[in-house]
């Protein structure tokens, strides 16, 4: 019943051989080894394991991943480059909006998927589109920080 | 999850077939944000997965002036959200979709999914409901057409057949004088789903004052979508009037059957079914009366 | 110029890891060989097995092995009692399962469908038995017993030493304090309070799932990687499951996903090795998210306090009754109970106090230590009746705190001394932040209404406990660090990292701690309590010290100089004309570019304090919280506008992550206080999962949070620093609740505060009712 899908993950194209009850983050986890995106709470309300999918944010813990044939799939491992972050992870780095990192990932790449959507998001804007991710430690304050560290950065840099 | 037969069906005649093939065996398989809870909890476990995604005639969001809205039953959460179109001609529902579930049930939720699923926890029925929207479904013998109404029959159950699908959403183009509030009420986190949901829609006479037309809908506090018709019949017809809107809240607050939860006792959510009309009402109100062609 | 290291926010070691995603997290591991474990669980709350047979699970093609109690009764290779106080819980049941939910069987298979096969495949015969499912029903003459018999392990916890549980009852630990004649306490005072709080069980909810990790290599040392915050009490717990010397267990630990509490003591590793030893491979246990609520839950609370009052505010008599809901098995329960005991009387004087604090068993999944333990049930009764008093006696809430608080030098309720309590500036700061005392004008016209309120607490840091550490350095000057404190997400690797490369004069870069591995660092008791910067942070001082003495004694010898010539500062060794690079010393005395120093530190902390009086704690905790709410009158939902809280934390070394330990404590705090509760119904727990069981999310914390830090130094601590994890969830609750009061006028006495409570409660306002005649 297996079948192959094609995916681009991080820009690199790759074939792999899929069951089609598993699911998107089974297969960037276990067959291609991109751990960054976590399981949580296997029922798409913590966002530890957002992936980008097409550029919008996804559960992957309860995306097939036959689903995704075809897809460009963007995971934590495909934003910083050539060993130099992106500005998300330093922003979150430098305001401090994570303490245990578990939940890191799925909360870069959300805001990832906001920004490149709406470059200059107002306050509000942002709570709502990231009230979907949680933190259990609670960093929230700073998480709101650094990504409006960023999308301030971004207005000055577009302006 | 179980494993099971994934297939891609390209037109909605081929997914039918499909889907009577199967029988009881298949599932239409949408944004699968509430099928895959139930797989992987075991209640639901289908030998064959239907994917209607790649059926291009049931995507996208039309409107004509005459007939109204189109959604197709692929249209996701996100879509109407963001659409300009629907923030064009019915900002309240991409209003609304800003606060239903989190960003990734939207992006991949679709609004057939959503009234297929006869959910009882959800916002998108009560609203359309009270727009009178109706539904497109297509079975192996052809189309029909429902008030969306008569879709929902029980606690995840519906009317349509196991070998039908919903593929397309229309909503009228409101007339004039109209006006729709949608309160969504949790009753812990933000986030959390829906402990109800309450739509007022009122479309007014000429004078203003008088009103035509009454829709209260409420949801998740009966096995369906629930119009408190006792409600809306005080309100029709009459002077819109504060007293009235009183009574008539506490109409519906008995006109509802709601069940002791997580999300709130019997008696509370009665009491909040009155809360929550009187404070829609008004704004419908107001809202019907500076009516410029959209709601 | 040198940068400012202590006080400085340095960036943290452990975050380029995690935002890039490389950070490595149990179950991103890879294990050669490693096979699936599952674990079948009691589908009754209270029964006794019959009988088992799992010969059906065996012939699953892929299965490995499957443990049921048959591989222990009569196997005297293997004690499979164990538990940190009592020994009452087992691998899987021996004979009686005891809540909805306990361990009866696991598999190992090389697929996890094969191993949920498997467990489907396990037939058990019950006889199911009548249970009980809270504490006030577990305490009634006759109820149903959760333990017949209850095995006390030879060496425990000097601190819970002398607790026993009482026979042929559900009390597994009563703990009481008492000073002075409560009754003439009561007698004396002009107004007594009496008042019933209780508490539901809460999760963790740590974003990461427990894990776990073991295989048994040939010749029968047992190597178990697991998500603990606790290895070393690990590695003795299976040493004595598996009766094995203490070298034998070697446990490692990567980075945690999120612990508070919900990680400590052993959770999955028992089961983990029995599998382990008969697949003759490695098992991977991964708990699902239902079951994370059946492993490990915070106590369940009910609270009766009693106060007697002075008409000028001082209070006089306190009695209180804390009986906590530890579940089907004992766990850390006992020092939860004694903890809440000892803070049931609040940060504050009183004379006369009478504590009785019990540690319940019931049928329900084990509850453990919750960030906070014990205090934060016993300061939500005390902290609230503190509100319901100034009321009554018409005073400020703010000014009947400030007049019974503990001030330097006062006695606590054990009759031990007090020093370096920073309380009542927390009090006055976190109420000056919140604008206490201005007062809004009340709109009547409209629903909403605005109140503030104020909480306060005393907390006890685990005592006698002890850490050492180990500074090793290298040819370069440059030290690798080691220790068993548990990177959680606190910093502690950054925390730890400071204060060695301020004591050695080092940059950040030049200090790395070591993986953690029972194997290579040293014994530390526990990463709880908030106590590794205080005693891991001093560990590692003493270290640095330790090897600075070794540099000096060596820079005396090589160089000829008499050794209070020598000087260690700034990250060299100056002796009279010369300054010596560390990598200068060692190479001139291992004659090449290679060899290390060791230094090693340790600190014991005793219930003795140094001047020989009774210490309870080594340091304590002290701190305040201040909410401003917004309560709609009409549907009782609330509104936090602000939080501010106030902790004394000695000395800050790294102010940004005290603001976040401040910070996230209250977030977590707010999900306690409005919605986080497990609901059971006859023991069957009715939302194991996050749509259900509602954690809190960036739109429902706090519109502004204001961490604040006082400062009063701990001469003891590193630099002062005294610990801060915990501190600021326990005033949380309270403070919310006070702050409701204050708008509207209800007092809501049992958590969560749902929109319905306040609704409820406001309608028995207005129809001149109070709740309790309802
Ligand atoms: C965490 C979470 C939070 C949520 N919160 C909210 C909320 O706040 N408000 C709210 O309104 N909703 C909420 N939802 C529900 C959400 O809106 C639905 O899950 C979603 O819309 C379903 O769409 P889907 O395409 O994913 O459906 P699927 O999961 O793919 O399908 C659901 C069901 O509908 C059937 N089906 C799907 N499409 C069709 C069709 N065209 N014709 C016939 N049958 C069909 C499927 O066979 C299946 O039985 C939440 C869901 C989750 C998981």
């Amino acid at each position: 019943m297996s079948r192959f899908i094609t995916l681009s993950v991080n820009e690199v194209s790759r074939r792999v051989e899929v069951e089609p009850r598993e699911t998107l983050l089974e297969v960037i986890r276990d067959h291609l080894g991109l751990t960054g995106a976590k399981l949580g709470c296997d029922i798409q309300v913590c966002g530890a394991c957002t992936l980008l999918v097409s550029g919008k944010p996804v559960s992957s813990c309860s995306f097939l991943a036959v689903d995704a044939d075809g897809c460009e799939v963007t995971s934590i491992e495909g934003l910083s480059c050539n060993g130099r972050l992106h500005r998300l992870q330093e922003a979150f780095i430098e305001t401090g909006g994570l303490q245990c990192g578990f939940c890191t990932p799925g909360f870069i790449l959300t805001a990832k998927a906001l920004l490149d959507e709406q470059p200059h998001p107002s306050e509000e804007q942002i709570k709502k589109y990231m009230a979907g991710n949680l933190c259990r430690c609670g960093c929230y304050q700073e998480i709101l920080d650094a990504i409006q560290k960023v999308a301030g950065r971004r207005a000055v840099q577009n302006g | 999850m179980k494993n099971f037969e994934y297939l891609e069906p390209r037109s909605v005649q081929e997914a039918c077939q499909l889907l009577r093939q199967h029988g009881e065996e298949a599932r239409i398989f949408a944004g699968g944000t509430s099928l895959s809870i139930v797989m992987k909890q075991g209640f639901f476990q289908p030998k064959y997965l239907v994917n209607i995604k790649k059926i291009p005639d049931l995507t996208g969001i039309r409107w004509d002036p005459k007939r109204g809205l189109t959604l197709g039953a692929l249209v996701t959460h996100r879509e109407l959200e963001t659409s300009p179109l629907i923030q064009e001609t019915f900002p309240i529902l991409s209003q609304i979709e800003e606060d239903v579930a989190n960003i990734r049930v939207r992006v991949m939720g679709t609004v057939g999914g959503n009234l297929a699923y006869a959910e009882p926890l959800t916002d998108l029925p009560q609203i359309l409901i009270a727009l009178e929207a109706s539904i497109r479904v297509a079975g192996p013998d052809g189309d029909r057409t429902m008030s969306l109404e008569e879709l929902f029959v029980d606690y995840y159950e519906t009317s349509l057949r196991p070998d039908e699908i919903l593929t397309e959403v229309l909503v009228p183009t409101p007339p004039p004088r109209t006006g729709i509030e949608y309160i969504r009420f949790s009753s812990s986190s933000v986030i959390d789903k829906p402990c109800l949901g309450t739509a007022v829609r009122f479309t007014l006479e000429e004078d203003l004052e008088t009103v035509r037309t009454a829709r209260v809908v409420l949801g998740c506090v009966a096995p369906t979508p629930l119009r408190a018709r006792q409600a809306e019949a005080l309100l029709e017809g009459k002077r819109y009037e504060v007293q009235r809107v009183k009574e008539a809240a506490a109409f519906a607050s008995r006109e509802c059957k709601p069940v002791s939860d997580l999300r709130g006792s019997e008696a509370y959510k009665r009491e909040m079914v009155r809360v929550l009309v009187t404070r829609a009402a008004p704004r419908a109100f107001e809202k019907a009366r500076a009516f410029r062609g959209q709601v | 110029m040198k940068d400012q290291m202590i006080g400085s926010s340095v960036r943290r070691v452990d975050h380029e890891a995690k935002v890039t995603g490389r950070a490595q997290y149990l179950a991103d591991m890879k294990f050669p060989g490693v096979c699936c474990g599952k674990i079948l669980r009691s589908p009754i709350a209270h029964g006794r097995i019959r009988g088992m047979d799992a010969s059906a699970a065996l012939r699953v093609p892929g299965v490995l092995a499957v443990v049921t109690r048959d591989d222990f009764l009569n196997n005297s290779r293997i004690d499979p009692y164990y538990g940190p106080v009592f020994k009452d819980q087992s691998i899987v049941a021996l004979d009686k399962v005891r809540f909805m939910g306990d361990p009866v069987a696991g598999v190992a298979a090389v697929t996890e469908s094969a191993a949920e096969e498997a467990l489907a495949a396990i037939q058990v015969d019950y006889e199911e038995l009548p249970a009980v499912f809270d504490v006030l029903e577990a305490r009634r003459e006759g109820a149903p017993l959760v333990h017949e018999i209850i095995r006390v392990p030879p060496h425990g916890f000097e601190d819970l030493a002398g607790l026993r549980p009482k026979e042929s009852s559900n009390i597994c630990t009563h703990f009481q304090l008492t000073r002075g004649d409560v009754e003439r306490g009561f007698a004396e005072s002009d107004h007594v309070f009496e008042d019933v709080f209780t508490l539901p069980d809460t999760q963790h909810s740590s974003l990461e799932a427990h894990a776990v990790v073991a295989w048994v290599e040939p010749g029968g040392r047992i190597v178990v990687w697991s998500t603990t915050q606790n290895p070393f009490v690990i590695r003795t717990q299976l040493s004595n499951i598996f009766r094995v010397p203490v070298s034998q267990v070697r446990v490692l630990v990567p980075y945690i996903g999120g612990g508070y509490g919900g990680k400590l003591y052993p959770k999955l590793e028992p089961l983990a090795v029995a599998l382990a030893l008969k697949a003759q491979r490695p098992v991977r246990i991964v708990l699902s998210r239902e079951e994370v609520f059946l492993t490990i839950t915070k106590h369940a609370a009910h609270i009766r306090i009693k106060t007697g009052v002075k008409n000028d505010g001082t209070l006089w008599g306190r009695e209180c009754e804390v009986l906590l809901d530890t579940g089907a098995y004992a766990e850390i329960g006992p020092r939860v109970a004694k903890k809440s005991g000892y803070t049931a009387a609040g940060p504050y004087r009183i004379p006369h106090v009478k504590i009785n604090s019990y540690c319940m068993y019931t049928h329900k999944p084990p509850a453990g230590a919750f960030r906070g333990f014990g205090v934060s049930q016993s300061a939500w009764a005390c902290e609230s009746q503190m509100d319901i008093i100034a009321a009554a006696l018409k005073m400020d809430p703010l000014e009947l705190r400030l007049k019974n608080a503990y001030e330097e030098g006062d006695t606590f309720a054990t009759g031990e001394t007090l020093t370096n309590v920073g309380l009542t500036d927390c009090i006055k700061r976190a109420a000056r932040a919140v604008g206490w005392g201005d007062r809004r004008p009340r709109n009547s016209s409209s629903p909403l209404a605005r109140g503030k309120g104020l909480a306060c607490l005393i907390k006890a840091t685990i005592t006698p406990s002890l850490s050492s550490a180990l500074v090793k350095m290298n040819e370069d000057g440059s030290v690798n660090v080691y220790t068993g404190t548990i990177e959680v997400g606190q910093g502690s690797e950054t925390v730890l990292s400071q204060i060695v490369a301020e004591e050695l004069g080092l940059t950040m870069e030049q200090v790395r701690v070591a993986p953690m591995d029972t194997d290579v660092v040293p014994y530390d008791l526990t990463t709880s309590s908030s106590r590794s910067t205080f005693h891991m942070g001093k560990a590692m001082q003493l270290a640095c010290q330790d090897l600075k003495g070794q540099l000096r004694e060596l820079a005396s010898q090589l160089y000829k100089v008499p050794k209070d010539q020598v000087r260690v500062e700034d990250g060299k060794v100056t002796i009279p004309d010369a300054s010596l690079s560390y990598r200068e010393i060692l190479c001139t005395r291992f004659g090449m570019s290679g060899g290390n120093l060791v230094g090693q530190g340790v600190v014991k902390t005793s219930m003795l304090s140094p001047t020989g009086e009774k210490s309870t704690s080594a340091f304590w905790f002290l701190g305040a919280g201040a909410a401003e709410v917004e309560v709609d009158r009409e549907t009782g939902r609330v509104r936090v506008l602000k939080y501010a809280s106030a902790a004394d934390v000695g000395k800050a070394i790294h102010p940004l992550g005290c603001r976040q330990q401040l910070e996230g404590a209250a977030v977590t705090g707010v999900g306690q206080t409005f919605f986080e509760q497990m609901v059971f119904d006859n023991g069957q727990l009715i939302n194991p999962n996050f749509i259900d069981y509602v954690l809190p999310s960036l739109l429902d914390v706090p519109e502004v949070i204001e961490s604040l830090m006082v400062e009063v130094p701990h001469p003891e601590g590193p630099f002062g620093a005294k610990g801060i994890g915990e501190t600021g969830l326990i005033p949380v609750a309270p403070a919310i609740a006070n702050a409701i009061y204050d708008a509207v006028g209800v007092r809501i006495k049992d958590l969560p505060i749902t929109p319905e409570k306040i609704f409820m409660a406001l309608q028995a306002q207005r129809e001149g009712t109070t709740l309790e005649d309802r």
